[in-house]
């Protein structure tokens, strides 16, 4: 599924002004949903304690390099939830994950962020909105229209 | 009912029953959100209980204190300063508060308010049935509550509710509104549980029934409100469905609650509920349903109903039974006197900016973009008092600061007189009022507003007078003070630099519809002028390209409506350039440059500026030596918005 790193290397390179603020370590987890047991729309049984059935058992992490060259896409093991270790996680059902890889090469966070809208992308904070400020998220965040101090609308 | 306003909204106005108590009308003040005025240990401060005066006198029937988080550890607790009610220290405040509503005439509600998954504010975690992980960056890690914390957490909302009572109020309320710990045992999405509280509707209610008896138990005399969700609008999350919402409010019913208030959407839900952009009573069918389902069971209902009459109508048509209206009555809290003395045409009406919200999640007080006054009262520096030296004050500019500005300037007795270039009131909100795709009658509403109260207070209205040196030369000595309001305008001399600006066109001209764009446009600045007028033009078919200094868009539109606009400019497919400045301009479009130094050549026919924003304060040197006291307010000091003209125009009309 992720087997396309080159890709994803060159989107992220495309947009490391957007990550330059983020602190090395900061890391951005995409995980399938269709291989963590979360099911379209419905419900998010399992979440917490299921086993993944990830492809190859592997997440997706953008993770700020501490070599100092920026965002740098990788796989990570992730067998369950609590492996994840991300700061923010983005589980994309089916279309939605098609949809990014196709839109690879233009305007992938557009795409993101209208799909997380719809649903079709549900996001997970996992760090605290201080821990997100201090390690430089607000640009990003702000990129894909989640409001970062609150949203009641 | 004796009051001519009373008549013509019978159905507002007629008495009700709440339990065994009698209301005086079907009004209730709901408790919407909280004030964020008290301490930060959870006591009440004197601003709270003078502005719980001023609600108390609102003429409501009913009316809900601000929900008090249960629990000494603080897990309930969803703001910085949200007040408490988990000890007997905390009762003399509240006892004050209730014996206000009483001596107003209204029955006392209490909210008991465990916000769940969106508290622990001051705690490095959340407790919530099930840990699933916070979509806001607000929030606060979750961790699962024990069935023993279940309990205990049954427990203490009933010390609460007995609390509340022996306080001297005469119900409470619990609430699930928006995503609280109620809502999340409701909610497919936040229960996970495997045990007896999770799984099948039943089940998932099972905490709410336990709520509902505990309280009842602990104050079988006195009745309960319980806020639900009609609609969680968290469905894409795998939240409720309305059917599930319903089964639950009939768990409610079945375990004897006095009153359902019906609730719409959860903080992170993606789409708007109460915002500018949702019409008035857009969510009415969820109450009626409701009323529907449950016809012996007192409904309230107000999510996004602010109009007196439409209420009225509502409970007319058995939609509800009381209409509950909290926002609406911070922006004018004598709106419910002003709809039975048949006056609501002098209504300063909740325009849904959500300024209240944007600053409660700042964790700020809340204040109230339409009255300066709000979270003020205790000050009497924000009183309209009688004036100790009657002036003659004139006023430049007839926009929100200027017209604040005369309103209270003529109630303390001064005599006012307002120069306007234009030929009406309104400024630049008149301009761009007109473009706005929310809902641009919630902003003429502010100019029918002063309007009607310069009218009623007799302020002199000069318009097509454009106020100069030489106008002010035959105006010597017939005024004390001059108050400039004359706002700001787009400061086209910061362009002249630019190769072509000649050919640049000034967003007020188009605003204002002296200007005809063409087809292909470019606008320079993409604040909420530029985005404003963009979203207008490509709503009506034009092409739009939004060029912007910044690396963010929407920089000075207020923090809740900035989605809004994000949303929009996808929606309308506006193509925004930012970070980028123009280069070079001709009459075959924009050369763009970005902060890389990279070109950009953008087609366009008309180039619109829309910033940077410049004060108007020439008036302030040329009438510097012509009058006794000269004073500015709103966009003449910094430009900024209506919000701050509002608010400084009210303060400055306080204290001349």
């Amino acid at each position: 599924m992720f087997d396309d790193l080159p890709a994803w290397q060159a989107m992220l390179d495309r947009y490391q002004e957007l990550f330059s603020d983020m602190l090395p370590g900061s890391c951005i987890g995409i995980l399938p949903r269709s291989g963590t047991g979360l099911m379209p729309g419905k419900h998010l049984a399992g979440l917490s304690n299921a086993e993944f059935r990830l492809p190859d058992g592997k997440m997706l992490a953008w993770e700020i390099s501490a070599e100092g060259s920026g965002m740098r896409a990788d796989f990570r093991a992730c067998r369950k939830f609590d492996e994840a270790r991300a700061d923010l996680l983005l589980v994309p059902d089916d279309a939605a994950f098609e949809e990014i890889r196709r839109n690879l090469g233009s305007d992938p966070l557009s795409t993101i962020k209208k799909m997380i809208r719809c649903g079709n992308i549900l996001f997970f904070v996992m760090k605290t909105r201080h821990q997100l400020q201090d390690a430089g998220y607000e640009d990003f965040l702000d990129t894909l229209g989640l409001a970062f101090l609150g949203a009641c609308r | 009912m004796t009051r001519p306003g009373e008549q013509k909204l019978a159905h507002l106005f007629k008495p009700g029953m709440f339990g065994k108590f009698a209301t005086r009308n079907m009004v209730k003040y709901g408790a919407c959100c909280v004030s964020n005025y008290n301490t930060r240990d959870g006591f009440i401060t004197p601003r709270e209980l003078a502005r719980m005066r001023i609600i108390a006198n609102t003429g409501c029937g009913l009316i809900t204190n601000q929900g008090a988080y249960p629990d000494p550890l603080g897990e309930g607790k969803a703001y910085f300063r949200q007040i408490a009610l988990f000890d007997d220290k905390f009762m003399p405040q509240f006892e004050t508060i209730a014996r206000y509503i009483h001596d107003a005439g209204a029955i006392a509600i209490q909210q008991i308010l465990h916000a769940g998954r969106y508290g622990g504010i001051d705690l490095g975690y959340c407790l919530q049935p099930s840990v699933v992980p916070q979509t806001l960056p607000h929030f606060r890690p979750p961790r699962e509550i024990s069935r023993d914390q279940i309990r205990e957490t049954v427990r203490q909302h009933a010390d609460a509710a007995r609390r509340s009572v022996r306080a001297g109020f005469d119900g409470t309320e619990v609430t699930s509104f928006m995503g609280y710990l109620l809502a999340n045992f409701n909610s497919r999405f936040t229960n996970q549980r495997t045990d007896e509280y999770g799984g099948s509707v039943q089940n998932r209610g099972r905490f709410m029934r336990e709520l509902i008896d505990g309280i009842k138990q602990a104050t079988p005399d006195h009745p309960l409100v319980i806020r639900l969700n009609g609609a969680e609008l968290m469905d894409n999350w795998g939240g409720n469905t309305e059917d599930e919402c319903f089964e639950l409010m009939q768990q409610a019913v079945d375990c004897g609650v006095d009153m359902i208030s019906v609730t719409v959407g959860w903080q992170e839900a993606p789409e708007s509920s109460i915002g500018r952009d949702i019409a008035p009573g857009h969510w009415n069918y969820l109450a009626a349903k409701a009323k529907k389902f449950f016809p012996k069971t007192l409904i309230a209902f107000g999510n996004r109903l602010p109009d007196p009459v439409m209420a009225n109508e509502c409970i007319k048509n058995g939609e509800f039974d009381y209409w509950e209206v909290c926002r609406p009555l911070l922006a004018d809290p004598e709106l419910v006197h002003k709809a039975a003395e048949d006056r609501l045409d002098e209504t300063r009406r909740c325009i849904g900016s959500l300024n209240c919200l944007s600053r409660l999640f700042r964790d700020l007080p809340y204040t109230c973009t339409m009255n300066p006054a709000l979270g003020h009262e205790v000050e009497p520096e924000y009183a309209i008092t009688p004036a100790t030296v009657k002036k003659k004050v004139m006023v430049i500019g007839a926009g929100p600061a200027g017209m604040e500005c005369a309103i209270t300037a003529s109630k303390r007795g001064h005599e006012v007189t307002v120069f306007e270039r234009a030929d009406r009131i309104g400024g630049s909100l008149l301009a761009y009022a007109t473009h706005d795709l929310a809902r641009p009658d919630d902003l003429f509403s502010v100019l029918r507003h002063y309007e009607v109260m310069a009218k009623k207070y007799a302020i002199e209205m000069k318009f097509n007078t454009e106020a100069n040196a030489k106008f002010m030369r035959s105006m010597l000595h017939q005024y004390d003070v001059c108050v400039v309001a004359s706002g700001a305008r787009v400061d086209m001399a910061a362009h002249k630099h630019l190769e072509g600006a000649e050919l640049l066109v000034d967003a007020h001209d188009v605003a204002l519809g002296r200007f005809q764009p063409g087809k292909r446009v470019v606008v320079l600045g993409a604040g909420k002028i530029g985005l404003v007028l963009g979203e207008s033009m490509a709503k009506r078919g034009l092409q739009v390209t939004l060029v912007e200094e910044e690396k963010r868009i929407a920089g000075d539109v207020m923090p809740s409506f900035k989605w809004r606009h994000s949303a929009w400019v996808e929606e309308l497919d506006i193509r925004t350039l930012t970070s980028s400045r123009p280069k070079r301009i001709t009459a075959e479009g924009v050369t763009v440059v970005n902060a890389k130094g990279e070109e950009t050549f953008v087609a366009a026919d008309t180039v619109i500026a829309a910033g940077p924003r410049k004060s108007n304060q020439e008036l302030f040197r040329e009438f510097e030596w012509m009058i006794d006291e000269l004073h500015g307010c709103g966009d003449v000091l910094i430009p900024r918005g209506m919000d701050a003209a509002i608010h400084e125009g009210f303060r400055l009309g306080v204290r001349i």
